[in-house]
């Protein structure tokens, strides 16, 4: 599997820019309320390479069962000028769950766990409908920064990739004359 | 006889792709003898000497050096015979003595550097410390290849060209190298040049070879008798000069030529005892010349003045 | 009479040993990578290896856009460029182990010392894994410098030695096999360098090869992708080594056949 492989995600762009409008600390689009909130194991500022997780908690608030749930975890950059939805094929291998039946009351609770992958501002959100209803729900949103690691650290390169020729070179040399002194 | 032989090749042909490159070539080199190969560029001397070393497959024939197929025995066989090959390439960045001492290695030797120093002065080679060969002069190259020919002390040697790129000093000096391996420890030499001063000079027997086939071979003398008869020299003599025709012991007078005088000297004498019985007869001998008749004569006359 | 007594005499007690096969295949392997580190054509040639390595991770370090997934790439990018680098050099040394060497007018002597060809061969493939060795090991500090900071560094080096290294050497053997034959520097180096560009191909164009039947198929035989899909599994992907047996198969009957033709053409050398 190679990366550079971008594909946008319209449908989870869509879903989020809809959910936009929506309360910050829960939703409710009829019989289905979805809680999130960070795992206690998430760094207080994560940055790139390390792992996050998110738990949420998806309850049928309705009287009736609710059959063909499906829930999925969307991601997108808010970064003024890079707003992007992003490809979660190298953030997360965990994208979706789903639930043939759910009863009322009844919960499912989930972890969404995913790796940083590039550095940024992001807003994480989940979503779920129903085989039957008419809308979605989304989860608030949960926002995070990754901060930046360099990917090739120039302190590291520099001093190989200028060094190295340099101090071949100058072993021949040094070869070269040691030769000649020594036959 | 062949028993005494060092190098025997009898009726060799052989064949590259679709072309005959050697018809019919048979030589015999006697152990302790120096043997000179000669023939125009292109007659298959090299390729000769190929095939005798087991590098290129011979189509058919006999080839045999010191009693051994090459074909068969080649990795044993090479042990005992030391080759200067025409080109004679070097690894340009080694050192004389690191060369040497890898060839010394390849023979399963270990030689110290004071050996390896002691056998490149044997050649005359004293090179500067540390110096690479790509610095070497080409009669440089030529020492250092004899030196490596003789790095395992072969029975036989075979070189080619060995003269080539050296100084009239420096080619005397290969010469008395040449005749003391023969003579005082056995080697047998198979020296193929185009240079008939170094043949005369070195070889008792020759081989002669045009086009892919043995015209000539045996003992330079002979060869000579048997083609001419005589060998012709020119004198200038003080005085009155004999006649056409006239004999004087071993000498006979072919013609006169201006302050020239043509004679033939009977090849059954060696040329400095004819010369010994016209001075006693009182010719006034001031200038001696060859005139031909020798190995140059028999040499252009088998190769058709063609290719000297 | 007398003089061949002597020469008896001298042969039953002959001042050299009868050399191991084995000694003079070390002898001609040390000679080779002699020629490659002390030479000043193959020091610069190592130079110029070197240098290849630097500017590419310099070009890294002036690159701002580089996720953390890019540095896996980056690493793969930087074995694969090894490998094409190492079998560059492997095709350049092979081209003048007997072409080279013929056209010096070198080859002579060597085929005359009492060492049989194949001993001459093992010697030259000597000199070409210590040429590798060279390489791989100067490009240690090059993967450690892009690679440290991401994952699958080990697995970059372990890819590297394991796939590499056959690939590097069956270049280097086809170079060697080829330049026996043709006895031509200039011929067998242009030959051989089609040939590299053509196998290497993939490392530039990536999984897009595989979307033509005819892509699948180069993709199938060509000892080169085997190598770049075996690092691209354990290094991108973080698959483990055992997973890559069939790559690795593929690579070593190539470096089977290439030796083979080698011995072939080093049997039928003439001077």
């Amino acid at each position: 599997m190679r990366k550079n492989e971008k594909a946008s995600i319209a449908m989870a762009a869509g879903l989020l820019l809809a959910a936009t409008s929506a309360p910050p600390a829960s939703a409710d689009a009829g019989p289905i309320s979805i809680g999130i909130s960070p795992a206690t194991t998430n760094a207080a500022s994560p940055q790139m390479g390390d792992r996050l997780a998110f738990n949420t908690v998806i309850r049928n608030t309705g009287d009736k069962p609710i059959d063909g749930l499906i829930a999925w975890v969307s991601l997108v950059q808010i970064d003024q000028g890079k707003e992007q939805p992003i490809d979660l094929e190298d953030w997360s291998a965990h994208k979706a769950i789903s639930r043939a039946s759910l009863k009322p009351g009844e919960t499912i609770s989930t972890q969404w766990p995913m790796r940083l992958i590039q550095a940024g501002h992001y807003r994480v959100v989940i979503s779920a409908v129903s085989r039957e209803g008419s809308s979605l729900t989304p989860s608030p949103f949960a926002d995070f920064v990754v901060r930046s690691k360099p990917v090739v650290e120039s302190s590291r390169v520099l001093p190989v990739a200028l060094g190295l020729p340099l101090l071949i070179g100058m072993s021949f040399i040094g070869w070269r004359r040691r030769g000649r002194d020594t036959g | 006889m062949e028993n005494t032989m060092s190098i025997t090749i009898k009726h060799l042909k052989l064949t590259l792709g679709s072309t005959e490159i050697l018809h019919d070539v048979s030589i015999s080199v006697k152990a302790g003898e120096i043997y000179g190969l000669l023939g125009p560029n292109g007659a298959g001397k090299t390729t000769s000497i190929a095939a005798a070393l087991g590098l290129m497959p011979a189509t058919s024939g006999l080839i045999r050096i010191l009693g051994h197929d090459p074909a068969k025995e080649g990795v044993e066989l090479r042990r005992r015979v030391g080759v200067l090959p025409d080109p004679n390439g070097f690894y340009d960045w080694m050192t004389a003595s690191n060369y040497l001492s890898f060839y010394a290695g390849l023979y399963g030797a270990r030689l110290s550097l004071s050996e390896v120093q002691k056998r490149l002065a044997q050649v005359g080679l004293e090179p500067k410390l540390g110096q690479p060969i790509r610095h070497f002069s080409r009669g440089m190259r030529q020492r250092l290849g004899l030196a490596r020919a003789l790095i395992a002390d072969p029975e036989v040697l075979v070189l080619d060209e060995p003269t080539n790129g050296l100084d009239p000093r420096g080619r005397r000096e290969i010469h008395d190298i040449l005749i003391g391996l023969a003579r005082d420890r056995g080697v047998s030499i198979l020296l193929c040049t185009h240079l008939l001063d170094d043949v005369e000079r070195l070889c008792s027997r020759v081989g002669i070879i045009v086009a892919g086939r043995t015209v000539a071979e045996g003992a330079i003398a002979e060869l000579v008798r048997t083609r001419r008869g005589h060998r012709h020299f020119r004198l200038r003599l003080d005085g009155v000069s004999p006649k056409a025709g006239n004999r004087e012991g071993h000498v006979m007078v072919l013609a006169q030529e201006g302050d020239w005088t043509i004679v033939a000297v009977d090849p059954s004498v060696p040329p400095e005892a004819a010369w010994s019985e016209i001075l006693a007869a009182g010719w006034r001998v001031t200038e001696i010349a060859r005139e031909g008749g020798g190995l140059e004569d028999l040499y252009l006359d088998l190769t058709d003045r063609r290719a000297a | 009479m007398t003089v061949h007594a002597t020469i008896k005499a001298a042969s039953e007690s002959p001042p050299f040993r009868s050399p191991g096969n084995l000694n003079a295949i070390g002898l001609i392997a040390r000679k080779e990578a002699g020629e490659i580190i002390v030479s000043p054509r193959g020091r610069g040639w190592l130079l110029a290896m070197v240098g290849a390595l630097s500017g590419f991770s310099l070009l890294l370090v002036g690159s701002t856009e580089l996720s953390l997934l890019d540095n896996a790439q980056v690493v793969y990018d930087m074995a694969g460029i090894v490998i094409a680098l190492g079998a560059l050099l492997a095709l350049v040394v092979g081209s003048d182990a007997f072409a080279g060497e013929h056209e010096r007018g070198s080859l002579t002597p060597l085929l005359l010392a009492p060492v049989s060809r194949r001993g001459i061969l093992a010697g030259k493939i000597g000199g070409q894994m210590v040429a590798w060795a060279v390489m791989f090991l100067l490009s240690l500090p090059y993967l450690w410098a892009v690679g440290s900071t991401g994952q699958n560094l080990a697995g970059s080096i372990l890819g590297l030695a394991l796939f590499g290294t056959p690939v590097v050497l069956t270049f280097g053997l086809f170079a060697m096999g080829l330049g026996a034959r043709l006895g031509n520097v200039r011929t067998t180096m242009m030959t051989m360098l089609v040939v590299l560009l053509l196998a290497a191909s993939p490392l530039l164009i990536g999984p897009s090869l595989r979307q033509s039947t005819l892509g699948r198929w180069f993709d199938a035989v060509n000892p080169f992708s085997h190598a770049v899909n075996a690092l691209d599994a354990m290094i991108i992907d973080s698959l483990g080594v055992a997973a890559q047996s069939i790559h690795l198969a593929a690579i070593v009957a190539w470096l089977i056949f290439a030796l083979a033709y080698a011995v072939r053409q080093t049997n039928r050398l003439v001077r």
